[in-house]
């Protein structure tokens, strides 16, 4: 039987990276998930990696797969040539143990951003739905698709030189509340995406959608709403609160 | 105060970024053109090149072209320094490091604008050789 | 919360310069600040040069002409980069620059292959008459 050489970066009892490989029998239909629970089931037990749904929806394996962050669930092995796979934690978190990192900062930064709808009218009880055209659906559908695996967050140049930078996910989040026409929170949006963190501090690299799965496409999120922020900074510049 | 508590405690202060990187992207639109004025008259058509040191006096003398590289001076400069300061800041540092860092880059251009200014008057009235 | 010993994988400056596997949009950012530095370096060497012009005709003269005639006319080759640089930046920037304005969005990969050829012929051009400009000595 064809074998699979699998070479994971993983943490030995003080913390610092160690390679280990494991030989996982090859085949065409087989996802880097199942060659880890492979692993896990049948060679070291004690191998630690963060999954759930194994379908691509709860954002829970992301890792990095021969260099690049993936979807551990959907990124088959036939998929990366060659017969070793590298994979490794997700850059710009901390490794809490082997593959799974901790995700609180990122959560934080996304939690930050408030995002949800925001109604000025938030106490009236409304007889019907806040219905929208189809055109209104699609300005913001793209972006509700994020499934906050934090892949991006892990591929932006920039996230990784500067913990403070807000990053791609949260700010396409603004962007998705911005562009939907039921919110009126813009105003408490566009002050975060102002702010020394926020937008301006994006330079177009653009490998946040190359990462993501779900194609969100952040960087295109950004883009536009540079362009509110612009008229949002001139208004503020003359405006007094 | 209560638009504080809504982030969640992360507090929130407004800046001019975003009209910053539109003046940057703006200069360096311009910067294209000056420089390509500058490239073709300094290194393409530009006298007898041994005489390097008369083309550039009888190039300043022209009050036109004296503008010409004040104007350059400080566009060059803006977009040079707003573009550094851009990348250290990229780096992990404080609020407070930031703002030394915004204080530094100011100071830099102020320098950078009256020395090239200074100097292109001063090469201006120096006597044709 | 996590255990002390974490460590964390934040790869600093150095990873904008880790370019395996990354798009082209990576390796355009990471030349756009590298090329971007070298010329702030060549800004203030450039006033420094101009500065000799207050010294008097000999003191400028002998300085350039011995970065362009000799002895040091090897400096030609450091000028040849220095303009690569400065014709990538421009090609580069100018694609931001439109971008910053909302044009190309979903086209950057296609517009950055399109200005840097643009630039680099450009480039082969403006070294050409440049180089004729110096032999016309």
């Amino acid at each position: 039987m064809e074998e699979l050489v699998v070479e994971v970066t993983r943490t030995d009892e003080k913390g610092n990276p160690k390679l280990q490989s494991f030989n996982v029998p090859k085949d065409k239909v087989s996802t880097v998930l199942e060659a880890l629970l492979y692993i896990k089931e049948n060679i070291d037990p004690s191998l630690s990696f963060r999954y759930s749904c194994r379908m691509e929806i709860c954002g829970s394996c992301g890792m990095e797969i021969d260099g690049k962050p993936h979807m551990a669930c959907s990124t088959t092995t036939e998929s990366l040539k060659g017969d070793k796979i590298k994979v490794a934690p997700l850059k710009h978190y901390n490794v809490i143990r082997d593959l799974a990192v901790d995700i609180d900062g990122f959560f934080d930064k996304y939690k930050a951003v408030k995002p949800y709808i925001i109604r000025d009218d938030e106490n009236v009880k409304y007889e019907s739905e806040l219905l929208q055209t189809p055109a209104q659906f699609d300005e913001f559908i793209d972006y509700s698709l994020c499934i906050k695996c934090g892949l991006c967050m892990a591929a932006c140049p920039i996230e990784g030189s500067d913990s403070d930078y807000l990053g791609p996910a949260p700010l396409a989040a603004i962007w998705r509340y911005v562009a939907d026409n039921r919110d009126q929170g813009a105003k408490y949006r566009l002050e975060i995406a102002s702010g020394p963190e926020g937008t301006s501090r994006c330079h177009f690299v653009g490998e946040c959608t190359e990462v993501c799965p779900k194609g969100v496409d952040p960087s295109y999120a950004i883009q536009k709403l540079r362009g509110s922020m612009v008229k949002y900074e001139f208004q503020s510049l003359f405006r007094r609160h | 105060m209560a638009e504080i508590e809504m982030n969640n405690g992360r507090e929130v202060r407004s800046s001019t970024g975003s009209i910053g990187r539109m003046f940057q992207a703006a200069s360096g639109l311009f910067l294209i053109f000056f420089l390509g004025v500058h490239l073709y008259v300094a290194h393409i058509d530009f006298g007898h090149p041994i005489q390097f040191f008369t083309s550039v006096i009888e190039n300043m003398h022209n009050p036109w072209w004296l503008a010409f590289f004040i104007v350059f001076v400080w566009v060059i400069s803006y977009h040079a320094v707003n573009g550094l300061g851009g990348i250290i800041k990229d780096l992990t540092m404080s609020e407070k490091g930031k703002s030394y860092v915004n204080m530094g880059m100011l100071a830099l251009y102020i320098v950078t604008v009256i020395y090239g200014t200074i100097l292109a008057i001063l090469v201006a009235r120096i006597p044709l050789p | 919360m996590v255990e002390e010993n974490v460590k964390n994988l934040r790869e600093g400056p150095m990873g904008w310069v880790k370019f395996y596997r990354k798009g082209i949009g990576y390796f355009a950012f990471a030349m756009h600040r590298f090329s971007g530095l070298v010329i702030v370096f060549y800004l203030y060497l450039h006033l420094f040069v101009l500065s000799h012009l207050l010294v008097g005709k000999a003191s400028y003269n002998s300085l350039v002409t011995s970065v362009t005639y000799g002895p040091f006319d090897s400096f030609l080759v450091l000028d040849v980069l220095l303009a690569l640089v400065i014709f990538y930046h421009g090609a580069n920037g100018t694609r931001l620059a439109l971008n910053e304005l909302g044009i190309g969005l979903h086209k950057n990969k296609v517009m950055f292959y399109v200005f840097e050829v643009i630039a680099m012929i450009l480039l082969g051009i403006f070294l050409y008459y440049a180089y004729m400009f110096l032999g016309a000595s």
